[in-house]
């Protein structure tokens, strides 16, 4: 069954159909063509389909396209208004934490909200809120130093 | 050529990746990203049975479907002759098990074997067509463990299977696809004249590669027969191999087109899903694409090979090794040909002793088809041998790190096969670990036992062929196209070497991977070879360009190309009082006077042998086994970092692996051939939360007549991992450890003294 759906992805309200049985994964990737957002495992272990949802990351392949009313999405293209990085972003080159690089914009992503958060964020805070997000290549370490040099507000050591 | 010694001003500079903005963006583009006009969606069917004749393939209800475009099956396949080979990798590959692992004909042989596949509209119809493919089987008694595979009276799965490397050839065809020995001396004198002998046997189980982009792949045939693949792949020339064998089609028509890779380390060498796609997109007359699901990675792709292996090493008082002997018998699942050969040297290499017997066994079972992953066997065999050595220090009261050093290996002494060792710094390295606060610093005490593991590891290795071509701009840019998939942040060190040799800015460099039609032949992204053998084909492309500038400047500046030089961007004349020319205006005048294409090919450079010692500090709780890594640091020798930062990523990527298939990480098959955990929740990957900060020491101790010195980099760091956690382990607790991974299961039931590892 096809449905007409009205929902806000990236600051922009867009008119999507979407079948019953599509995730918002399928959503974004298949019917807006925002292939940033990518599919690790289809079952909500891995994190690399994180997207913000009503500022919360969520793993979007475990989200019904159906179940969104008005929440507003972001995905990695979103998060800063080309060709501006988010400082994240940035971050994440400095220190070399990016290699494959496909696992990236759902930590990019589940990293975003730690800003907001008030007060020091431990080590093992940060890797806490990290650990929905699998990596395969980087060990976590440049990640997690990156993601710190951006909460401290400190430039990365990277180049 | 700057030598190794030489001052460089951008190889060895900590640099960002040149194609970082794309990752961290969402624009970096993988196959599952990509689409054509038209595309259909195709799924695989795959066997319910380990093991079983297959009887009936039928997919007319399947095609009856509406929106269902093409199924083929095992039918629409060539028969190839047996050991049809084609050169991927070293050794080459039997393309007869190749094929038949990308489409049963026959016989299936593990759970998840392909047996049809589909193309469809979208992937929903393409899955339902999947359920209505009638596939009749003739159930066999499946083969699931090394011990069943090699008895006499086991269930055979190849019947042209004798066992290679036995004189005289085998009567009958058996699961054993070879026995390799490698033997220096008298093991049983060596074992006379010990004081100290130490016996271990061990078991490893499967594990995945566990790259986090799922396996994906597009296919369009054109009306001429031209077939492009765009692949998520370590090799696009040895992709494109496979498929003109497999297909039975001439290279001229195929053209493989790497996209970025999701991570492979090993995985992403062999065809798994691109001979289906196009034989599907060939039938449909439109592209196809492939995106494997999860499960099916699991079930489908090539693992790491289960072991067992079992060691016997012996020392006198004083340290020095009198023999050293094992049995390693490899898991190479549904086809014979998984390496035992640089496996067992891995793990012996860095020990001088007289007496040596290894004995490996390439074995059959119904499971996927063994392939590679980062130092492919080295993981195991070093989880055996560095336990035998660690115990054996113990046993003699020395301590662990003295007993490597009486027993190293250094430049010249002999290696395993015979020949002399090529310059290597295993003392250096072990000097490195003595006055490192983590080897020196006590360890403080913690809530439960804590213990201090040392590990070697060690990794040979390849050189290969790799070809790239440079050419300049009209603005005096350098471009370089080159013939290896980026898997490790190539692009960024290739530029680097192009800024290096031409003397210009890392910003006026373009790096490109190019295609199979767009570049010459070179060889796979894996065996620790890519950034040292392009680095010298860009190292000598440059060369030639700069060569072929330094004439045009010389006719311009009336003098022998031999009198001039060039620095900085500008061709100077030697001769006195000389002017000179830049770059740039030689640059914009090759639109007019042709332009400047230089050519670099390295082959056969000689090897840039790895050798990593890994420090590390465990706890172990004792009431429920399970293990907390406290510190980890990893030394390692790689001639010289190009780019450091991604030489720390590769030692902290394959150490973090290395910790997963340590501790969590392995394939829990059912006696039927089930594998019963083929989800990223059940097959426990290690989360930010799982692993410590990951410590790396950089030694550089250059290879002679390698540009910059080269070494490999990325596969030794997962070498030493488990048994650095085994060793800290037994410290700890005084149990050693017999099975990889350490589960809290296997760490309790040895804590309590029953059998090791038997769960």
């Amino acid at each position: 069954m096809r449905r007409l759906h009205q929902i806000s992805v990236n600051g922009e309200t867009v008119e999507v159909v979407s079948e019953t049985r599509d995730t918002l994964l399928d959503l974004l990737r298949d019917r807006l063509g925002l292939t940033g957002t990518k599919e690790g495992c289809g079952n909500g272990n891995c994190g690399a389909c994180t997207v913000l949802l009503d500022g919360e990351p969520v793993n979007s392949c475990l989200i019904l396209a159906v179940e969104l009313t008005d929440q507003a999405v972001v995905t990695i293209e979103g998060l800063a208004k080309p060709p501006a990085l988010h400082p994240l972003q940035q971050a994440i080159i400095d220190w070399g934490g990016t290699q494959c690089g496909f696992c990236t914009p759902g930590v990019v992503m589940s990293a975003s909200v730690l800003l907001g958060r008030k007060g020091h964020l431990s080590e093992e805070e940060i890797r806490r809120a990290l650990a929905g997000n699998l990596c395969r290549c980087t060990g976590y370490d440049k990640i997690v130093k990156a993601v710190a040099s951006v909460l401290a507000a400190v430039p990365g050591e990277g180049s | 050529m700057s030598s190794a010694a030489g001052a460089l001003n951008v190889v060895g500079k900590r640099v960002p990746r040149v194609d970082a903005k794309e990752r961290v963006t969402g624009h970096a583009i993988y196959p599952a990203d990509f689409s054509l006009p038209s595309m259909l969606h195709g799924r695989i069917k795959r066997s319910p049975h380990a093991h079983a004749r297959l009887i009936r393939v039928d997919v007319s209800k399947a095609l009856a479907l509406k929106g269902v475009r093409a199924a083929v099956t095992g039918e629409d396949f060539l028969d190839l002759p047996i050991d049809a080979k084609a050169q991927v990798g070293e050794g080459g590959a039997d393309m007869w098990y190749i094929a038949r692992m990308n489409m049963a004909k026959d016989k299936v042989l593990w759970i998840g074997h392909p047996v049809a596949a589909v193309a469809a509209d979208d992937p929903h119809i393409a899955e339902a067509a999947l359920a209505l493919i009638e596939v009749e089987y003739e159930v066999l008694t499946p083969v699931m463990t090394l011990d069943e595979a090699m008895r006499p009276d086991a269930p055979v799965l190849h019947d042209h299977c004798f066992t290679k490397g036995i004189e005289p050839r085998p009567q009958r065809p058996s699961n054993i696809g070879a026995r390799t020995l490698l033997a220096r001396g008298d093991v049983q004198q060596g074992f006379a004249e010990a004081d100290v002998v130490v016996e271990r046997r061990v078991t490893i189980d499967t594990v995945h590669q566990g790259y986090i982009e799922p396996n994906a792949a597009l296919a369009q045939v054109e009306p001429s027969g031209l077939t492009r693949v765009w692949a998520s792949t370590q090799g696009a020339f040895t992709l494109e191999i496979q498929l003109a064998v497999i297909l039975g089609k001439p290279q001229s028509l195929l053209k493989v087109i790497p996209l970025e890779i999701g991570g492979g380390f090993g995985g992403k060498i062999y065809a798994h899903i691109e001979p289906a796609a196009v034989k599907l997109a060939e039938k449909a007359g439109r592209p196809v694409k492939i995106v494997l699901s999860r499960e099916e990675v699991m079930l489908g792709t090539g693992p790491s090979p289960a072991a067992q292996i079992e060691v016997k090493v012996g020392a006198k008082r004083d340290g020095r090794l009198t023999a050293i002997q094992g049995r390693f018998l490899f898991d190479a699942g549904a086809f014979p040909g998984v390496g035992t050969t640089l496996q067992m040297q891995a793990c012996a290499n860095l020990y001088q002793c007289p007496h040596l017997k290894l004995e490996g066994f390439d074995v059959c079972t119904n499971k996927p088809r063994a392939e590679a992953y980062r130092g492919p066997g080295g993981t195991q065999t070093a989880f055996a041998v560095e336990q035998a050595m660690d115990e054996l220090a113990e046993r003699l009261n020395l301590d662990p790190l003295e007993f490597r050093d009486r027993n190293a290996s250094v430049t010249g002494s002999p290696m395993v096969v015979g020949t002399p060792f090529p310059t290597i710094g295993l003392t250096t390295i072990l000097d490195r670990v003595r006055e490192h606060p983590c080897w020196r610093d006590p360890l403080p005490a913690g809530r439960f036992p804590r213990g201090r593991g040392l590990a070697l590891g060690y990794w040979r290795g390849t050189s290969m062929t790799s070809a790239c071509h440079i050419a300049l701009t009209g603005d005096g840019r350098v471009m370089a196209t080159i013939g290896a998939v980026d898997i490790a942040g190539t692009r960024t060190s290739m530029a680097q070497v192009v800024a290096e040799e031409f003397g210009i800015d890392l910003a006026d460099v373009y790096v490109q991977t190019g295609d199979t039609k767009s570049v010459g032949f070179t060889q796979l992204s894996a065996g620790s070879r890519v950034t040292r053998t392009m680095a010298a084909a860009v190292h000598e492309a440059c060369q030639d360009a700069i060569g072929q500038l330094k004439k045009r400047a010389a006719e311009q500046l009336q003098c022998s190309p031999e009198e001039i030089a060039y620095a900085e961007r500008e061709f100077r004349s030697m001769r006195a009082g000389g002017a000179s020319i830049s770059l740039q205006s030689l640059a914009r005048a090759t639109m007019l006077d042709g332009a400047i294409v230089g050519r670099g090919v390295s082959t056969r450079l000689p090897l840039g042998v790895e050798i990593g010692a890994h420090v590390c500090d465990v706890e172990v709780d004792p009431h429920t086994g399970q293990v907390t890594v406290l510190r980890y640091t990893a030394f390692q020798d790689v001639g010289r970092a190009v780019n450091p930062p991604s030489v720390e990523g590769q030692i902290q990527g394959s150490v973090a692996q290395g910790l997963g298939w340590a501790l969590t990480e392995y394939f829990d098959y059912a006696a039927d051939g089930w594998l019963r955990n083929a989800s990223l929740l059940d097959y426990r990957i290690p989360t930010a939360l799982d692993l410590p900060a990951i410590d790396c020491v950089i030694i550089e101790t250059p290879v002679p007549d390698v540009p910059y010195g080269l070494r490999g980099v990325g596969e030794v760091p997962i070498v030493p991992v488990g048994a650095a956690i085994a060793n800290a382990i037994a410290r700890a607790t005084g149990r050693r450890q017999s099975a990889m991974p350490m589960t809290p299961e296997r760490v309790l039931r040895s804590l309590r003294g029953s059998e090791f590892g038997k769960i």
